[in-house]
Parts: C-alpha cells; structure tokens; sequence
C-alpha cells in the first residue's frame, strides 16, 4: 500500500435511494465521488470543475443540491435521492417518461441532475408555470436542447400527474 | 476526486462558543454553505487544514422580527431567506439580491454570512492551480505582482456579493464573535478596500447575525449580468429611498461587484430635499461613476461596468420614486 | 411541391431508443465504466506560449512511489492530425511547445494525488520564443514561424474567383462593404474528455473506449502513433454526452492515455478537468471578415468578394478544410452571378481550432446576411423579399460546382414570415423591440470523405437469426443527436416491421462496419441510405424465403405489417418470424449489408479545394428573431424565435425538432454572448462560470416548422437536419438588434458592453451630425 498517512476515516450513515448505508469516508471526501465510486450510482455526473453545471444535481432530503459541493460528513444521518431512486420496479417516473417520450433527453449527460431539480420542483410545484420551471432549473446547463424541450418534458409530467 | 481536499478535517461544533474555541487554532477557517469555499479550495487559491462546519449551529439560524427590527441569523441559507414572509413583505429588495445569486441548488446551503464574506474575485484569481503558477501567481495568492495593475500596491480584486450593498442601504449593522466576545458594528465596517484582505474580521471572528431596522420597502436591487443565472454581478445596485410630498427625504446607494468592498455611495445625503428629476438622475449617475472604481478583474471591459452601474442606479430611484 | 408543417403538432416521431438508459441513469459514459484496477492517467501542460524545450527530466517523478509510468514527446515519433495533407501535431510536444496548455508529458500512477504529486516533480526547461495571439501579429513580417515552410504564419490561403465579379458590381445599384469580427467560440458539450484504455503486453491488443466521434479515425490514428497494427487494436464508444465537433477529430489525450496503458501495461483511465476540455479546444475560429456585396434597386445580388481571416491556433487540426468551407458555402444558397473569395488561416499560440457545428459556414454566413440587411434597409427593400429575389431553382450546379437536387428556402421564408407575422409587425415594432430575419444552409455529409481509400462512404451489417430479431451493426456514432434511432427506424420502415424487432449496436470497430464518423452532417444521408439498402437486401431473402413457401413468384410476395402475403387480397399470409424460420432452412443466420457511395458527379469542383462544400443535398433554413434591448446597460433579450428548415424528410419529426431547436440556440449562445478569451495566451474562460453559455433562464420559445422538399437522393427523401439552422440565429438577432436600436453592431456576441459601446457611438455620430447640419443651415 501506498505510503502519504491520511487522516483517519470516519464512519457516515446515509439514506440513499431510500436504503441505509455505512460506509467508511475521509473529512474532505464530496458526495459527488462518494455516490459515483462508493455507491456506484453514475448517474451523478461531473461536467464541471465545482458547483458550475448542475449535472451532479441530487436530492438531500429532498432539496436540489449539487453533490460536488457537498462534503459527505454532512449528508450523515440524512436522505440522499439520485436519478436511479425514481425507478420504481423497473419502470421510469412520470418525469423520467416525460423527458424520454417528449425528447429532453438527448446526448443525455444533464438528463440526472435536470431531471432531480425537476423532481423537486414538482414536489413543491406540481403545476409550475414555465417560468417557475425555468428559474427551477436555472442551475442545471444543457447543451443538446436549447432547453425547448426540456420544458416541455416538465410540464408534460405534471399535467400527467395532474 | 478532489487532491485538495483529501487531508483537510472538519469540525461540527453545536454552538457558537464551540465554533470560537475550535477556530482559534492555526490552519482553521469557518464553513458554511461551501458554495464559493470549497470550489476555492479545490482551485487551490483558498487553504485550510481545518474546516468549522457551522451547519450544525442552530444559533446561527434564527430570524426574529417585531416591531423594533429584524435580526437574521448569519446562517441562514438564501432560499429560507427568499421564502420567509416577513422578510418578503419588509425587505423585498433582500429577497430581489438572494434570488439573483448563482442557482437555486446554491441557494439551497448558501448562507446569508457566507455571501457577506464571499471572498473577492478576479480574473487572475479565480482559475486553476496551473493556470496561476503560468501566470507567475498574483498578488492575492503566493505572488508579488497584481496583474491587473501591475504598477500599483494593492490586489484589486472585486467584492462580488449581491446582498451587501442592499443591506448596507437599508443600514444594517452586523454582531459578531470572537475569541474576544462579541461585538456589534454597522456592516460597512465590516469591509476595506482592499482586495487581498477586505474584510476586517480577526483571525476566529466569526459573523453571527445582521441586524435590520423595522422596515425597508421601499428599496430595491438590480444586477447586470450576461446570463439570467449563475453569474456574479458585473456590476449591482441596490437603492433605498424615502419620499415625502414629492421630494426625497433619504436616498441610499449601494453598489457591488465592482471596488473590492460593497460601496455605500457618499453624498447622497446632499439629494434630500429635490425631486426626482432628469437633473437629479444626472447627479446620481455622476456620484456613481466617480466612486465606483472596476478594475480589468472580469472578462467584461471595466468601463462599461461603471456605465451599467450608474444606469441601474438611475433607473432603481426613478422606480423607487414611482415614475 | 414541399409539405410544411409544424414540427410540434405534425406526424408523430418516436423517442430515442436508447433514451430510458438515459433518463433512468443506467446509460454508462465513459467515466462511468468500470474503472476497477484502472491507473490514473494525468497530463504535464505548457505554461508557456512558444517555446524551444530544452530539457525534461522525468527522473524524480519516476522515482515516486506510485508511479506506472510516464511518456513524453520521446515516445511518440509520429505526427497526427485529421487530414492527411496536415499532420503537424505530435500528442506530446517534441522540441517545441505552441501554445499553453499543450501536452508535454504525462503520468500514469495509482491514485490521482500521486500522478499530481508526479507532475510537480518533472522539471522542464524551455527556451521561450516570441509568441503571437492575434492573427496580425503572426502574419507581421518579422513574426518567428510556427511551423516550417509556412510563411507569414499562414497554415492556408485560398483564391477562388467564380464569375465576372467586375461586370456583377458595374451592374449593381448598390455596393456596400462591411466588416465584421466573431469572437471565438467553443463546443462546451456537457461531459468533459474522458478515455479509458488498456493494453495487454501477452497478446499485443489495445482496446480504447473514449468519447469519440469519429471512432475509425482514432483506431487508424492510434494504430500510427503507437505503430501497432491495426488488427490489433479495438476501439468502443460508450454513450458519449455531446459532441458537435469537439470529437470530430482525434485528440490528444487519447493518444496519450494509449501511450500510458501501454507503458504500465495495464489500464489507464484519464478524465480531464472542465478546464482541459476547453484547452484542448477545437472549435470554431475567431474569423475577420470584409464583405462587398453588389445589389439591384430590386433586391438582385450582382456580385459578392469576401475575405476571410480565420485566426487557427497552434495546429492544422482541421483548419484548410475550415478555410474553405468559408468560402464554399457562400454558395448553394442564393443566386448570386459572381462571387470572389480570399481566404486565409493563419497559425497563432493558441489552442488548435477545429470543427464545430455550422463547420466553416456560420461566419461568414453572419457577415453576408446582415450586410443584405443593411443595403435592404437602405433600398427601402423588405429583407423577406430580397431573400425571395435570388432563390435559386432546383436541380442545379453552382459556379464551384456545388449540387442543388431539392430546395425548399421559399417555403421556409414562407412558414416564418407568416408564423412571426413578419408583415404586420415589421417596422412596426414598439422602442426597444426589434424584428431580424436571416436565411442560412448546410451540407448534408460531405461527398467526398477525408480519407480517400475507394470504400464505400457507409456501410450496414444486418444480422438476422431464429429469435427473428434483426440487429443493426453500424459505426456511426450516436453522441446524442439520435442516430442509431434514425437506423433502426430506416431499417424497420423498410423491412414493415415494428421498432421493437430491431436492435443497434453501435461503433465499436471489433464489431461493427467502419464508419466514418458523425461529422458534416452526413449520418442521416449516407448511414440512411445503407441502412435503407441493407433492409432492401434483407427484405430480398426474406421474400425469396416467402415466396417459396408460399409457392408463389417473389413478385407476387407484398410484405407490410409484419406480415408477408401473395398479392394485395393474399389470403394466405405468413408472419415475419415464419417467414424467418423459412429462411433460415438450409442457410443458418443471416447477414446482409447495404453500402451508400456518393456519385463523383457530386464531390465538387475541379479547382483546388473544390471537394470542401460538395455535398449530395443541402438542408436550409429561414429564421426570425424578435428581441428586446435594454438601452440603458445594452443588455439583450431574445423573446421569440421561429425557424423552419428544409431537411428534405423527416424521419424522425420529434428528433428534427430537437435538432432544430438545439441547433438556433446554440448560434444564439455564439450570438449573445459565448466567447473564448486570452489573457497572454492563457485561457480566461475555462469554466462554465466564465464561458458563458445561456442557462435555461434566458433561453426564449423556440417554434420550429419542418419543410420537406423530398431530396431525389436522400433516404426516404431525407437531408441533414442538425446544423442547417445554426448559421442563420446570429444575424437575425443582429438584424434585430438593429432594428430595435437603429445601431448596426459589427461584432458578435453582442454583449452587453459591445453595444452599450456600438450605441454610445453611434449617439455621438447622430450628435456630431445634428451639429453640422445646424451649422449648414
């Protein structure tokens, strides 16, 4: 092994996608490494070089954070929500239906981190104008859409919840 | 991911006597939201052993409101701040200036302390460990030479928080702890010019709460930008004014993101009394244009910065005076 | 006659089949393969512009504990680069670094904190050189050359000389010359550069997944570099988040982390930082244009002459290509009787630029359409009916010998003239608020591919087995833009069968075809067309098998809905998968392939460069961009657009319209407000913070119209429907904007310091002139 001492780890306990885990982490360790090399949820991407694009948008107790600036110590004990959590046996939520069907998707790559600022919104807001979905969503870059039909895909999903 | 970041450790203090005692030591520094310090820190321009997340300390958090003011704690995250219905109500131009900073995943940890402390920004600073040392560093960080006025003595580097210029209108005074107790001072006095070490908070000072009077309605805040998001102000206005019988009685002017403090522009006081009048805008836009000093520290040219400054200013009083 | 609709409401298209791996995070880029037992890759950068390098020592670093292995320029001899004719860049500099943030050397160690450590330890003396950022001072007489044999620091100069120019502007009734200059620009896709590649000293083999868009380039290029053969090498595309040409070439960091899995022996994984993303660049050039256009009181162009200076960076890249479309796709768009090109691409110390959607065209698109604004303007002339003065009419050649098979511009002017309602509110716009239209083009693949090697330009494997599922195997590379979807829909259209019969696995060069890549646009037509002809050969087995079994002729057999029946009324009908099992006696699986070469007839011109702009069919486009400008801090807000584009046939409605929308954006970032900047070479703007791409806040309505003109060569009819739309945003909104202000801005973006200037000017203009014409009178 490898020589540097480093600080000790410390043990955190955290809710992710409604399952409890524990895992060992350093003090500086961001949730974003943490959910993507511990958890394996890749879905939590890294588009930026910290807090820039929102394509690491996840939920911590149910509030739309980005996890590359989030330290891991500060999620013990809460609820962390990812992309991958909204699947419910198998099948995509309202939203990730909307945005597959209405095309807000389409290189994919800020489709998690839009789509959990979008869940979050909805929660809130589930008939949110679109300017409330734009100010929603101000965070979170896309390159492919011109966001068109990203808005779309918001709406589309609380008028079917509706 | 982050190298940086990899043997720094973190303090969770409950309360605001623990954060003190545990910042006292060398190497520490307070968290709070992290939005600005820990991107800083990755960058390598901001360095810390020890980090004293305030997260936990609930004292920080409070907002109380009656009848002889407001006093908003300094952690308080923007997006509360943007919903509480007392402050809403009372001070819309604060909830104008926290809902224009950065997004709204920031404003979710982002702190209203935080952005008071927001470390000054700039061109040659805010960039990569290898994109500085290229640069032979700057002034503000490990080196000798402000690149943006080379021949001078000082960093330049801009102060970029959106709130402080409002509360600085609205005559805010801040509460802060330290080592030494606590005390309390009006929030300008919180700042210098100077852009290495604008904030004059001693080591283990820590921000705990603001101060604000019963009521400011009738002030607002504007900030010109590229993009209607993310972006930090190339230049913000905040204006607060008072009118009796068609002429004003006060009229406050602040400005940010462009000197390297928050400016409460000085005369004003001089306007009580006159209309609000083509005249009267002309000499407000003078005052702007001669106090506010931007520098080459943004991609934007320093000059317009000055312009679209005194612009807003002109268009906030005329708003403010309802025309 | 062409059909318009609106894409929103017209025939339904189908959502990407690969989009619930996207939006259910299950989709794996390349940083989320499995990095287990993977070293960390990390790269040395130039700190400095130009410079000799006179020594490395790598000594200290390899020393480190932790450290694999480390390359630098002495490991790779050979050059690369996209076109043959340019190869001038090595992945690891040799004696010479051309602009900062240039690889030097790189490191493979077991942690990222140690390849870091690693990098601070090599020691790297340059011998610095003068170094040139601005396309002036490297072309100034005394300038120190960048690269042997080019004199003047000029990678390219083009001449090109169509029609009696003199004659064109002796006949106009107006000559106007302006000059414009765009800032510029980068791709900014969202995921950063990332390559993952592991070499197996025992067997030789080398296998690279990365973020490529042209997955045959980088095989052919690693198996040059590494001088290994190449059968030995295999290269994968996993989902790849965008692209629009920072991938269109081979890149350096590829090579590189090639270079390091085969020094450890092992896997290397290396992700560049946002930051590198930007330094490895690619994009398009920041371009100084004059243009003089002659014009009849009726709104007939007489004659246009152009010049064009596009500042390329360090490296050829794709740059002579870059030159000439410039220049080239002044054509196929208008009829204009003469038209005079210069172009020049001159080598600066600066990152290589490269291609990026719109390649070539959108500047100098930008220079011509507001310019023919400006002297409509003067003319008294409605820019709608100037635009509708000099269509061009189809099938036609052009004067550099350009083919025009479908055109469907008139219908385009008409969709948004009427959606804007252009006619009631043109000129009639209250203060501050301003309407622009422009008018832009696109080629449809280029006709002729980079690498000349007498292949077809695409081929199609189709794989038919007992399952009756029919497997697409195609090279083209699927970045986003919903290729492998327009494959499968092409394949089951043609087959009659439903999309869940079909499956696409796709660029990976053990498995599938060689492709050439996505770049000019030309998947949709040429991968099309293949896919079409590889059903065809499918469907051919399939009704032979029919037809036996059914005891009938072939061409009595009709196969649609999934079923095979003699003749129209055939009461005996046979299902796809009896059908298939019918085929299968005797013969086991099956596979065809359809290929698709374009005609020489249409690669081009005879004159040199004359193969840059041919394409088999031009997609088009009309915009119009309504704005509203705040006089006061010059800031800009577009409200609305509408667009409509010609893409000859649309496949798949709901991904043309994603295409489109995509497309007027992205020239509405380049027009409002993205810019690369440097500060002494070093780039500023290496974060999306500082490169200031729109957020969804200031990102207006777009409504987009699709014209279908029914190209006689495209697949089903079908031309490209990605890039077309691009070049026509910016002058719009410039046009608006002058519309709105009455100031012609000559400079995009139009930020808000650019016009708080442009307006202040012209108030002193307006001033200087009230002055004089007081004193006169």
């Amino acid at each position: 092994m490898h020589g540097s001492a480093k600080p000790r780890k410390r043990l955190v306990r955290i809710e992710v996608n409604g399952r409890w885990c524990e895992d060992a982490v350093s003090d500086g360790d961001l949730l974003v490494d943490y959910l993507r090399d511990v958890a394996h949820l890749t879905s939590v991407k890294v588009g930026c070089d910290g807090g820039e694009c929102g394509a690491c948008t996840v939920l911590l107790d149910g509030v739309p954070v980005s996890a590359c600036l989030t330290l891991v110590v500060r999620c013990e004990g809460r609820n962390v929500e990812t992309v991958e959590g909204l699947v419910k046996q198998g099948r995509p939520n309202r939203l990730q239906q909307a945005f597959h069907e209405k095309l807000g998707a389409q290189c994919g790559f800020c489709t998690p981190g839009m789509i959990m600022a979008s869940e979050a919104l909805l929660r809130r807001n589930p008939h949110p104008s679109d300017d409330e979905i734009r100010a929603a969503l101000a965070g979170n870059l896309c390159r492919c859409t011109g966001y068109v039909k990203i808005i779309e895909s918001v709406r589309h999903a609380a008028e079917a919840s509706a | 991911m982050s190298v940086e970041l990899a043997n720094i450790s973190i303090a969770r203090p409950a309360t605001i006597e623990e954060a003190v005692a545990l910042a006292s030591g060398p190497d520490a520094r307070y968290l709070a939201g992290g939005t600005d310090l820990l991107v800083n820190m990755r960058r390598g321009i901001t360095r810390a052993a020890r980090l004293i997340d305030l997260a936990g300390v609930d004292a920080l958090k409070s907002i109380s409101c009656d009848a002889s003011g407001v006093v908003v704690g300094a952690g308080v995250e923007l997006a509360r701040l943007i919903e509480h219905e007392e402050i809403s109500r009372r001070f819309p131009a604060i909830v104008q200036a926290a809902a224009a900073i950065a997004a709204p995943g920031h404003r979710n940890v982002a702190t209203l302390g935080g952005n008071l402390c927001l470390d000054t920004r700039c061109v040659y600073y805010n960039q990569s460990e290898w994109w500085r040392s290229a640069n032979a560093w700057c002034l503000k960080n490990r080196g000798d030479t402000c690149h943006v006025a080379p021949q001078g003595e000082r960093c330049h580097a801009a102060f970029s928080g959106d709130l402080a210029p409002v509360l600085l209108v609205l005559g805010a005074e801040i509460e802060v702890a330290g080592p030494a107790g606590r005390r309390r001072m009006p929030l300008a006095e919180l700042y210098v010019e100077d852009g290495r070490a604008h904030l004059t908070l001693a080591h283990g000072e820590l921000l705990v709460a603001v101060h604000l009077p019963a009521d400011g309605r009738n002030a607002a805040y504007e900030k010109v930008r590229l993009r209607g998001a993310i972006d930090y102000p190339l230049a913000g206005v905040a204006v607060a004014m008072t009118m009796q019988d068609g002429r004003i009685e006060s009229l406050r002017v602040g400005l940010t993101g462009l000197n390297s403090r928050p400016l409460l522009v000085a005369g004003t006081e001089a306007f009580a009394g006159r209309a609000v009048d083509d005249d009267l805008l002309k000499a407000v836009d003078r005052l702007v244009q001669h106090q506010a000093q931007p520098v080459r520290t943004t991609l934007a040219a320093a000059h317009y910065r000055r312009l679209a400054a005194a612009a807003v200013a002109r268009r906030l009083v005329r708003r403010l005076a309802g025309g | 006659m062409s059909a318009v609709y609106k894409a929103r409401t017209g025939r339904q298209g189908v959502p990407l089949i690969d989009g619930v791996d996207k939006v259910t995070g299950r989709a794996l880029y390349t940083a989320d393969l499995d990095r287990n037992g993977a070293l960390v890759g990390r790269i040395l950068r130039s700190p400095v512009a130009h410079a000799e390098i006179v020594r490395i020592d790598v000594s200290k670093a390899c020393a480190l504990d932790g450290v694999a292995a480390i390359v630098t320029g002495a490991d790779c001899r050979f050059t690369y680069g996209v076109l043959p004719i340019a190869m001038n860049e090595y992945p690891l500099a040799r004696e010479r670094v051309r602009y900062r943030g240039e690889p030097v050397a790189a490191v493979a160690a077991i942690d990222e904190e140690t390849a870091q450590r690693a990098l601070d330890l090599i020691e790297i003396e340059f011998k610095e050189l003068p170094a040139y950022f601005e396309s002036k001072d490297a072309r100034a007489p005394d300038a120190v050359l960048l690269h042997d044999k080019k004199p003047g620091n000029i990678e390219r100069e083009v001449h090109h000389d169509f029609g009696d120019l003199d004659a064109g502007f002796a006949a106009a009734d107006l000559v106007r010359e302006h000059r414009v200059t765009c800032a510029e620009i980068n791709h900014a896709q969202i995921e950063p550069h990332a390559c993952l590649a592991e070499f197996d000293p025992v067997s030789g083999r080398l296998t690279v997944q990365d973020v490529s868009q042209v997955v045959y380039y980088l095989h052919l290029t690693l198996a040059r570099c590494l001088e290994l053969d190449e059968a030995q090498i295999r290269v994968i595309k996993p989902f790849v988040g965008g692209g629009f040409g920072a991938r269109v070439e081979v890149l350096n960091f590829e090579i590189v982390t090639a270079l390091l899995a085969r020094a450890a022996g092992g896997k290397v994984f290396m992700q560049l930082t946002r930051e590198e993303t930007f330094l490895t660049h690619r994009a398009r050039p920041q371009t100084d244009i004059a243009l003089r256009l002659g014009m009849t009181k009726d709104g007939r162009f007489t004659a246009c002459a152009c010049v064009v200076t596009q500042r390329g960076g360090a490296y050829a890249g794709y740059g002579v290509v870059t030159i000439l479309y410039a220049g080239a796709l002044l054509q196929g768009i208008y009829d204009i009787p003469a038209i005079k090109y210069d172009g020049y691409r001159v080598y600066a110390n600066l990152p290589p630029c490269g291609a990026m959607r719109g390649h070539g065209g959108v500047n100098t698109r930008f220079a011509f359409e507001t310019l023919v604004d400006r002297m409509a303007r003067e003319l008294g002339l409605d820019p709608f009916a100037v635009r509708r003065a000099n269509l061009l009419q189809a099938p036609m050649q052009t004067m550099n010998g350009l083919m025009v098979q479908s055109y469907g511009l008139a219908e385009c002017l008409d969709a948004v003239e009427r959606a804007s309602g252009w006619k009631e509110r043109f000129g009639r716009m209250p203060p501050g608020k301003g309407l622009g239209m422009a008018c832009s083009h696109y080629v449809s693949g280029s006709a002729k591919p980079i690498h000349f090697t007498g292949e077809p330009h695409a081929v199609i494997h189709l794989k038919l087995d007992h399952d009756g599922g029919v497997t697409a195997l195609t090279g083209a590379a699927d970045i986003g833009q919903g290729s492998s979807t327009m494959v499968a829909i092409a394949v089951a259209e043609t087959l009659g069968v439903g999309l869940d019969r079909i499956r696409v696995v796709s660029s990976d060069t053990a498995v599938t075809p060689k492709d050439n890549g996505a770049y000019s646009s030309r998947i949709t037509f040429m991968v099309g067309n293949a896919a079409i002809a590889a059903a065809n050969n499918l469907k051919a087995l399939l009704t032979a098998a029919a037809a036996r079994t059914l005891d009938a002729a072939v061409e009595e057999i009709v196969c649609e809905g999934g079923y095979f029946r003699v003749g129209d009324m055939g009461q005996a009908a046979l299902s796809f998968k009896e059908v298939v099992a019918a085929a299968l006696v005797d013969e086991g699986a099956i596979s065809v392939k359809g290929a698709f070469t374009c005609p020489v007839e249409f690669q081009g011109g005879k004159h040199r460069g004359g193969a840059v702009g041919s394409t088999m069919g031009f997609s088009y486009a009309a915009q119009v961009v309504e704005t509203s400008v705040d006089d006061a801090t010059g800031q800009v807000t577009v409200d609305k657009v509408w667009v409509a584009l010609d893409c000859g046939h649309a496949i798949n409605p709901l991904a043309v319209a994603g295409q489109i929308e995509g497309s007027v954006w992205m020239g509405m970032g380049q027009a409002l407000c993205e810019e690369t900047r440097y500060l002494n070479g070093l780039a500023a703007h290496a974060s999306f913070l500082d490169y200031r791409m729109p957020t969804i806040v200031e990102s207006p309505q777009i409504e987009a119209f699709v014209v279908e003109s029914h190209d006689p060569n495209g697949p089903f009819g079908a031309k490209e429907a990605s890039e077309g739309a691009l070049a026509g945003f910016p002058p719009a909104l410039v046009s608006a904007i002058g519309n709105a202000t009455g100031v012609d801005l000559h400079e995009i973006p139009a930020t808000p310091d650019r016009l708080l200037e442009a307006i202040g000017k012209s108030r002193l203009k307006a001033a200087a002139a009230a002055r004089k014409a007081r004193a006169a009178s």
